[in-house]
């Protein structure tokens, strides 16, 4: 299984935690990816607002790339993916819209035909590699440890540019990696909602209200980390968590919130170093103590 | 068929005024709605029960609750579709609206939000004889956003008035683009400096959830992002908003990816000293922890290519 | 108490636009509506609003004429007239105040055409109209600052020395009952179709207004004119629009016949709507049919061309049928819709008792006489909406004071409601409805005949016996729909019983009221309006004349 890898610009910058985790699992399960170095950022809806068809033709460049490699595109955040979704999405919908943003990529000998397949990472878990050979790969089942999913907005919706039609398992399959790795999900409200990130920079107050009530919400219903494809939602829920939980619920930060292919390679057996854990501004030592308290191979009830 | 479904139900005569679930089966027609199976419960079972609903062909918007969590309108919603096997289904009222009784909710907040847009045609000059004159694409375009029925559920499952009542939401804020957009209205740019400010188009999340749930297709969010675009063409520029998208644009253009810790900065404002050290603390920590992005940021290759396309669109657009 | 100088019950278009006609003339004006008026069933109005617009060629007297051939010739010529000449006028005040109708390719209104009508003369939004326009009053309500009493139930009107002085209301939030004096009231609450199983018409529409009227000694006239429309969905019955014929779709029958050619050669599809419902029944009742339907055929219009001008009926289509109308015929019928009959006004609105005015569905100008015109309906709710408020903005000068301030009326109404909450278990609301509305379809349905109609008035009257042990299972007071219901079952049996009085009075068939054992138009003994009145004795049947001004009754040819 061969893709082409879109990493994103947080995985690239203010998450390298992230990159170097999602590398390490891939390796682990034999994906062979080719980063997709000539890509542009996808514009997160931000650049949108202001050009939508801007974006649309950076974002269709990027598929072209991706096309002219012969490869699916692989994405490791839930933005990435639903933008380049949503992109690809409206010009194979309209043959003409296409026609013209492809005009602006001739210059550089490229053309859209509209066969490139976008996938995060977690959707290639459930649907090319399968959660049986997944789990082959585990050496630790994290069991007694509970951990919260966070999917990120634009891994669900608008649901008409996802694919869920073919595919309904992505609608749960955060949940469904969590039971992979033997944990338990905790469920509560804010699965699905906004994390916040959109309008850290605009109405902080409120981003810090949603980081709260959602870090909140899953401690209180006994979470001991969260876990999330998305590391926007990331960035927001770990490194404000301190001052949004201080502002709003009048305690401290005491949720990790955890990338998913670093609770992937916790499974695995992974160094938490190496998985960066020690990089995040909620301490995870916490959970990591728990984890590491399950022996290789056994459940946590055995010891 | 049976439908099963679970009914969220509050009856604030009850001297306890607790909400409670209670649950019913009907056997219905195969095709059925699920307002089809509430009215069975309602004219059959138990007449208590208390929920609006009219028309029965999505065109009243009387009918919008949550089926299995998720703010829709009940009368287009098929048995079928959310529960093909017969699985029980779960009724709640909107969310982010004061429950009245079972699944009435009070939607006063909402119509106070739409009247806070100047929700009405103001058109300039002398009025003429006849029609305006205004081309058919923008009619056809407005019909759009005037599919809008006011059933709420956008206001239901909106993640930003979750946190913040004040915010307009995005019934309303489709409401003013209603006229932000029509030809005829003299007062666009009255309006979006209105809009521009707090707690109207910048304090959306961009989260999609009106886009998923609007059972009328006017897709608010596009309307709202539509109307930031339309600020700033308009010279509304002094918002964080604006130089965080400035900003990001930019720095698409320069490196082809995102600078972080430049788009922070200019979000806040370079002039904006408070804001910038309210920045720091995370920033600090962050560095500590060897997570704050690469002073040099990281580029794409090619970027230059990339440039070259961003200055084309950016020229269009002008 | 509360008082105004104007209240109007019921907040759809002619509602609404009464309403904006009296705040504009500085009256003291309220609304009163069981609904939010974005909520009111004028949104169910779809195909469009005719008009024609003399300044580009159109002439005002081929609409009135179209009309008045349409209504079968019982409309009243000189409100017909009124209605075609204001059209105009009216058409171009909503374009104003913000509709966002369909332009040319000049930038000028557009039009499509319509049924019972040569020329293109409707104006429309998408297939939405009612609901765009509906919308817009409601933002113009806004812009002056309406009050609205949301969600209240009227449930009498007040008279005092034979004229109405106000309204006891039902606040459906808290469950209390209120006085509201008003020196005039404007009676806009719409149709009745739940008076009928199926029917287009929404849950609210139960003939309130008509049976308010009529109980304060108002006329209702030519009851018996019920519109079948021609395109309602197989089961569940939802409407169609007339605009998608206008855009030229088919009917077909079994055999793919468009057999409109043999009961409407010229007109075809675009027949006045009794002449085609009758049309599609007896294709169903000669074994023409399939399960009871005919189909509508869009297919040639292709899949861009229905999305863009007629998307709401795609929606419907898809939504409720899981049919592509751009892929698939989709199976129709006929289905009561509308009713031309109501409470009898002057051209001003004014009915028979002094203070009440009506506009919109409940009314009956006379514009509609036996068969009402698609597209004419929204005309005749902006045109007499304004009108009558306009009129009874005068009339309120003339009355000092809101009369007296006894609650003696109120007490009454209390404890009839309390009479219904406290019965002892008994029937459903729901069902009794079920069998009246029933019934009344079967009894006065597209075809009818003396054995049916005598049938559907025997039920009536059975029904009317059940009411006393109609029951409610809801005891308290906040948002008791199980109490409204109960209200407006004994409101529809009042309409029922006035229909079925219309009904077997008229010895003759015209327009949708067709009688197969009496198959002719009979204009020498029934060139006239049938008119009931409620009385302590029972209901009283009357007649009045048609007023003819410049087109002498000719036979009806499409």
């Amino acid at each position: 299984m061969k893709y082409a890898f879109y990493p994103g610009c947080v995985a690239r910058g203010g998450a390298p935690e992230l990159y170097d985790s999602a590398v390490a699992v891939m390796d682990r399960l034999g994906i062979e990816h080719v980063e997709l170095t000539k890509a542009s950022c996808n514009g997160a809806g931000v650049l949108q607002e202001k050009n939508r068809k801007l974006g649309d033709i950076l974002n269709v460049r990027t598929l072209a790339l991706a096309e002219q490699m012969g490869l699916p595109i692989m994405t490791i955040c839930s933005t990435c993916q639903g933008v380049i979704s949503q992109a690809n999405h409206r010009v194979l919908r309209d043959p003409a819209y296409l026609e013209e943003v492809n005009t602006y990529l001739a210059e550089e000998g490229l053309e859209y035909k509209g066969t490139t397949v976008v996938k995060h990472l977690l959707w290639i878990l459930i649907e090319d590699i399968g959660l049986e050979k997944l789990k082959s790969t585990f050496t630790r089942e994290l069991t007694g440890v509970n951990i919260a999913p966070f999917y990120g907005c634009y891994i669900v919706r608008p649901s008409d540019a996802l694919g869920f039609g073919e595919n309904p398992e992505r609608q749960t399959s955060l949940d469904e990696m969590i039971k992979a790795v033997g944990a338990s999900v905790t469920d509560f409200p804010g699965k699905t909602k906004c994390c916040g990130f959109p309008i850290l920079m605009i109405n902080q107050k409120n981003s810090m209200k949603m980081v709260s009530q959602h870090t909140g919400d899953a401690k209180d219903r006994g979470a001991d980390a969260m876990v999330t494809p998305c590391p926007l939602c990331h960035l927001n829920l770990d490194g404000y968590q301190p001052k949004a939980r201080k502002n709003n619920r009048g305690d401290k930060a005491d949720l990790p919130i955890i990338h998913l292919p670093q609770m992937l390679g916790l499974a695995m057996g992974m160094d938490h170093k190496s998985l960066g854990l020690q990089r995040h501004i909620v301490s995870t030592t916490s959970l990591v103590r728990k984890t590491e308290t399950v022996p290789a191979g056994g459940s946590a009830e055995s010891d | 068929m049976q439908a099963n479904i679970k009914v969220r139900r509050f009856n604030p005569e009850t001297p306890s005024k607790e909400a409670h679930y209670q649950e019913f089966s009907v056997d219905v027609h195969e095709s059925s709605s699920v307002l089809d199976a509430l009215i069975k419960v309602r004219e059959e079972v138990d007449g208590t029960l208390a929920l609006r609903c009219s028309c029965r062909a999505s065109i009243c918007g009387s009918c919008s609750m949550r089926v299995n969590g998720q703010a829709t309108l009940v009368c287009k919603t098929r048995l079928e579709e959310v529960a093909p096997n017969g699985e029980q289904i779960t009724i709640d009222p909107m969310g982010n609206m004061p429950v009245i009784k079972d699944l009435v909710v009070d939607m006063k907040l909402h119509w106070d939000k739409v009247r806070a847009v100047d929700p009405y045609l103001r058109p300039g000059g002398p009025e003429p004889d006849g029609e305006y004159i205004a081309p058919n694409e923008a009619m056809e375009h407005l019909v759009g956003v005037m599919n809008c029925i006011m059933c709420g559920a956008c206001v239901s499952d909106c993640t930003a008035l979750e946190v913040d009542e004040n915010f307009t939401g995005p019934a309303a804020l489709a409401k003013a683009y209603r006229f932000v957009a029509d030809p005829r209205d003299d007062t666009t740019h009255e309006r979006l400096g209105k809009l521009n400010e707090y707690p109207h188009i910048w304090d959306c999340t961009r989260c999609y959830y009106c886009v998923e749930v609007c059972p009328k297709d006017v897709a608010p969010m596009d309307r709202i992002m539509k109307m930031r675009d339309m600020a700033i063409e308009d010279g509304y520029t002094n918002t964080p908003g604006y130089r965080h998208t400035e900003s990001f644009v930019s720095s698409v253009r320069k490196h082809g990816r995102l600078d972080e810790s430049r788009l922070a900065v200019d979000s806040v404002g370079w002039t904006n000293l408070p804001g910038l050290l309210d920045l720091a603390p995370v920033g600090l920590k962050a560095l500590r922890k060897g997570k704050l992005p690469p002073i040099i940021p990281h580029k794409a290759e090619d970027h230059k290519q990339i440039r070259k396309i961003v200055d084309k669109l950016e020229d269009e657009a002008k | 108490m509360y008082e105004h100088d104007l209240l109007i019950i019921g907040a759809g278009l002619a509602g609404l636009r009464a309403a904006v006609e009296g705040v504009r003339n500085g009256s003291n004006v309220a609304v009163i509506s069981k609904v939010h008026p974005v909520r009111s069933h004028s949104n169910a109005a779809q195909g469009g609003i005719n008009a024609a617009l003399t300044d580009r060629g159109d002439d005002w007297e081929d609409h009135a004429l179209a009309t008045i051939k349409g209504s079968d010739y019982l409309a009243d010529q000189d409100a017909v007239e009124i209605m075609a000449r204001e059209a105009g006028d009216a058409l171009i005040e909503l374009e104003h105040m913000g509709v966002i109708f369909s332009r040319d390719e000049t930038g000028h209104l557009g039009t499509r055409r319509f049924g019972g009508q040569k020329k293109a003369r409707t104006f429309f939004v998408g297939a939405i109209t009612g609901q765009a326009m509906l919308h817009v009053l409601y933002e113009q309500a806004l812009k002056y600052g309406l009050q609205v009493y949301e969600e209240w139930y009227v449930t009498s009107l007040i008279v005092e020395d034979g004229a109405v002085r106000g309204v006891t209301a039902l606040d459906i939030h808290s469950g209390e009952l209120h006085t509201i004096r008003a020196k005039a009231v404007i009676m806009a609450a719409g149709g009745a179709g739940r008076v009928f199983e199926p029917s287009t018409n929404a849950l609210i529409c139960t003939g309130d207004g008509l049976a308010l009227a009529w109980r304060a000694g108002a006329a209702l006239m030519d009851m018996e004119m019920i519109q079948y429309h021609p395109t309602t969905l197989a089961r569940t019955g939802i409407l169609l629009s007339e605009a998608a014929r206008g855009e030229g779709a088919y009917l077909i029958n079994s055999e793919g016949e468009r057999f409109m050619e043999r009961y409407a050669p010229e007109y075809l599809e675009l027949a006045s709507r009794d002449v085609v419902s009758r049309a599609e029944q007896t294709e169903i009742d000669e074994g023409r049919g399939i399960d009871g339907n005919v189909l509508l055929d869009l297919r040639h219009l292709g899949r861009k061309f229905i999305e863009d001008r007629l998307g709401y009926l795609q929606e419907v289509a898809t939504e409720f049928m899981g049919i592509d109308l751009a892929e698939q015929p989709v199976p129709i019928r006929p289905g009561m819709h509308y009713i031309m009959g109501g409470i009898k006004t002057d051209v001003n609105g004014l009915t028979s008792v002094p203070g009440l005015y009506a506009a919109g569905e409940c009314a009956n100008v006379s514009v509609h006489g036996a068969n009402r015109l698609g597209a004419n309906s929204l005309l005749d709710t902006v045109v007499f909406g304004r009108r009558s408020a306009q009129h009874a903005v005068e009339y309120v000068k003339s009355i000092n004071g809101n009369g007296s301030s006894s609650e003696e009326h109120l007490e009454t109404e209390k404890k009839r409601l309390q009479a219904i909450l406290d019965r002892e278990r008994g029937l459903k609301s729901a069902a009794v409805r079920q069998e009246m509305a029933e019934s009344m379809t079967a009894g006065i349905g597209v075809f009818r005949d003396q054995e049916s109609m005598e049938g559907a008035q025997a039920k009536i009257k059975e029904i009317r016996e059940q009411l006393p042990r109609v029951s409610v299972d809801d005891k308290g007071k906040v948002f008791n729909t199980d109490l409204m219901f109960a209200l407006e079952l004994d409101f529809m049996v009042d309409v029922a019983e006035s229909v079925c009085a219309g009904a077997l009075a008229r010895k003759e068939s015209r327009g949708a009221h067709f009688r197969t054992d009496l198959e002719d138009r009979d204009d020498e003994n029934w060139l006239k309006h049938t008119l009931v009145y409620k009385t302590d004795e029972g209901i009283r049947v009357d007649t009045s004349p048609v007023t003819i001004t410049k087109w002498e009754p000719v036979t009806r040819v499409y």
